[in-house]
């Protein structure tokens, strides 16, 4: 090789390197976005996906996370857990995300847990029953705590509710919360008059409302989860329990109730982190922007869904203040961070939040707001 | 305690009911062709989504059973024709093509209605004093009615011309067909009348149940027990089995919890299955 042509190559090659490190600065940064998009959840697939969307197209015209633009990459998490962390496994190795948010069930996030080990920033956003401690994991999503310590004696309070019945699907989420329901209720002078898990699979509630109404309840406190709800809901009604019997539900959001129908919604109330008819500037402006970009066939906002809109805020919020998104450099600005979004003023608290907790009460098919606490702590103990 | 007893017998009452009138058309079928059609709890979603139709566009409720029939027997005769006599005397082949299309029906409903729950608004929402204690008056009048339309379809298969072309050519198809009988048509017939049972009966629940595209499996399983239970293919096979599995379930989940409910019936299955596998009542 001559040497005048070594010089251009190097030059070249220098060039090229420079050129090179200029793309890695403006890179996007891949986020990996773990949504149920099959299985029994897939209902919330597209509402999920959409406020994803949002939040990453307002993220970058605000300027990105550390100055780069994110990149979401979808993934299903409403597979067995083995099965979805093998497309973890794929998005974070393959694909070369980041980042993961992720909206799904309490198995699945044990096994993503185990998989990244806190190598990678995780943010699972939807209602659990808490106790996530695991480092580089941050989790927005409301325990039963936050969804029933004010909730629970206001609302005993407000209809004098003494006789509380406890039903629910047969697996943790219910379980811990109804452990936490009951302190709740002796602390407001109530009782506990029934209390039942049911499988999945079970669509008839015919037996479980016999022994409702035999056991007297004045109020029940539902944990079931989606079609089961919708079920349970519709029957409840049939049989004339409604305008005696007050219900509560820690997970029933804007299709639940569309599923229960109008007729079958009496004295039906729901306590969660969001609702799609939040009357706050921030809340309003979020649902505006989102049938702006998503137009009238957009899919129903609900809290699940929106829980990922928040899980990518608090990514931008933690990845802004540490200038990376790195989990070392995470960890050390996380505690105490407060962000703000359309759920209002939230502070990272033991690797949870500390936010604004509302209950609704069913109107028809909508979900009305009747009463906002303010900065409702999470109730955990992570060590920081 | 007597109220109690009197809910639970009531609820013993409409559980056989439901399971007779939502098995029906999965029996005809099978009774009449021979034929285990996987997508009988997708029609039966059908008839669901036709309420949700003419409530949407205001009509009288009642407009939706007319149209979840005339729908499902337009559907089922369609199938018939390009899935069905193709396949014929291919047991296990139908049973494949009927699983695709319950796949397919669900994805289109999907596509169509989004996969969202829906709900019926009806007028008999009130309740009953039965017994000592109030009942859904809705349960009731489908209780009676269900009584009524079975009562009339036993009494047609027995007596008319028509059942009698059908007993013929369920029990010899060959002698059946040499003389004279088209049995291509009755064997139409037999599945546009199994599909709109389903759809009619899809219709009739639909201000009771939970609405949606995947809702039709908790329906064929139901269905699929009954017929174990009770013996493949005759009316009284369908009601042996609809009170055997309804009211064990009903029993144990009333004495135990809805768990053992579930167990019960699923022991109850694989225990025919085992020791009686043509059911309660074999097939003449």
């Amino acid at each position: 090789m001559q040497r005048r042509s070594f010089l251009t190559h190097s030059g070249a090659l220098a060039a090229a390197a420079w050129a090179g490190n200029v793309a890695a600065q403006a890179q996007p940064a891949k986020v990996g976005v773990l949504i149920p998009q099959s299985g029994p959840a897939a209902l919330f697939g597209p509402s999920s996906r959409a406020c994803a969307e949002l939040a990453a197209a307002e993220i970058n015209g605000r300027g990105g996370v550390a100055g780069r633009p994110l990149q979401l990459v979808f993934g299903d998490a409403g597979l067995p857990p083995a099965e979805v962390s093998q497309s973890a496994l794929r998005l974070w190795r393959g694909e070369r995300c980041e980042a993961f948010v992720g909206m799904h069930d309490s198995a699945v996030r044990g096994a993503l847990v185990g998989l990244f080990k806190g190598q990678v920033p995780y943010v699972y956003t939807p209602v659990y029953e808490g106790a996530e401690c695991s480092p580089g994991t941050w989790v927005l999503g409301e325990t039963p705590q936050q969804q029933l310590q004010p909730v629970l004696p206001w609302l005993a309070k407000e209809r004098s509710l003494k006789r509380w019945y406890l039903i629910g699907n047969d697996y943790n989420w219910p379980r811990d919360s109804n452990a936490q329901a009951k302190k709740y209720i002796g602390t407001s002078g109530g009782s506990v008059v029934g209390e039942e898990y049911l499988p999945f699979t079970v669509d008839n509630f015919d037996a479980s409302l016999a022994k409702i109404r035999q056991a007297n309840a004045d109020a029940v406190l539902i944990t079931l989860v989606g079609g089961a709800s919708v079920s349970f809901s519709r029957a409840f009604a049939s049989f004339g329990l409604a305008d005696k019997v007050t219900r509560l539900g820690t997970l029933i959001e804007e299709n639940t109730v569309a599923g229960i129908g109008a007729q079958n919604t009496l004295n039906l109330y729901a306590s969660a982190g969001y609702f799609a008819s939040i009357d706050t500037p921030a809340a309003r402006a979020f649902a505006a922007r989102y049938a702006q970009k998503f137009g009238p066939q957009a899919p129903q906002l609900n809290a699940l869904a929106q829980s990922c809109y928040d899980g990518l805020l608090l990514l931008e919020a933690m990845g802004n203040k540490a200038r990376s998104l790195q989990v070392p450099a995470l960890e050390k600005i996380a505690e105490g961070l407060r962000y703000s979004g359309p759920r209002g003023e939230a502070t990272l608290q033991a690797r949870h939040t500390r936010k604004d907790i509302f209950l609704a009460r069913a109107d028809g098919t909508a979900l009305k707001v009747v009463q906002t606490f303010s900065g409702v702590d999470s109730g955990q103990v992570c060590k920081v | 305690m007597d109220a109690l007893v009197g809910t639970y017998a009531l609820n013993l009452l409409y559980q056989c009911a439901l399971l007779a009138l939502v098995a029906l058309g999965l029996a005809i079928v099978f009774g009449q062709l021979g034929i285990m059609n996987m997508a009988h709890g997708e029609f039966l979603m059908l008839g669901a989504y036709a309420m949700v139709v003419v409530q949407r566009a205001g009509l009288p409720l009642w407009t939706g059973v007319l149209l979840a029939a005339v729908a499902c027997a337009l559907l089922g005769a369609v199938v018939e024709r390009i899935l069905i006599r193709p396949l014929v005397s291919r047991p296990f082949d139908t049973l494949l093509a009927t699983w695709g299309l319950g796949i397919l029906l669900r994805k289109s409903v999907e596509a169509g209605f989004g996969r969202g729950y829906q709900s019926i608004d009806h007028g008999w929402t009130g309740t009953l004093q039965v017994a000592g204690a109030p009942y859904p008056a809705y349960r009731l009048g489908l209780m009676a009615a269900i009584a009524i339309a079975l009562g009339a379809l036993a009494w047609w298969y027995r007596r008319s011309p028509a059942g009698a072309r059908v007993q013929a050519m369920v029990s010899n198809p060959g002698l059946a067909e040499a003389m004279g009988l088209n049995t291509r048509r009755l064997a139409l017939g037999a599945f546009v009348a199994g599909c709109v049972c389903a759809g009619v009966a899809g219709a009739l629940l639909a201000p009771l149940v939970r609405i949606e595209p995947a809702m039709g499996m908790d329906w064929l399983l139901a269905s699929f027990f009954v017929l174990v239970v009770g013996g493949l293919g005759s009316l009284g096979g369908l009601l042996a089995g609809a009170a055997l599995i309804g009211g064990t379930q009903v029993a144990v989940a009333s004495a135990l919890d809805a768990t053992a409910g579930s167990v019960a019936v699923l022991l109850l299955a694989i225990l025919f299955l085992w020791r009686r596998p043509h059911g309660l009542v074999a097939r003449p």
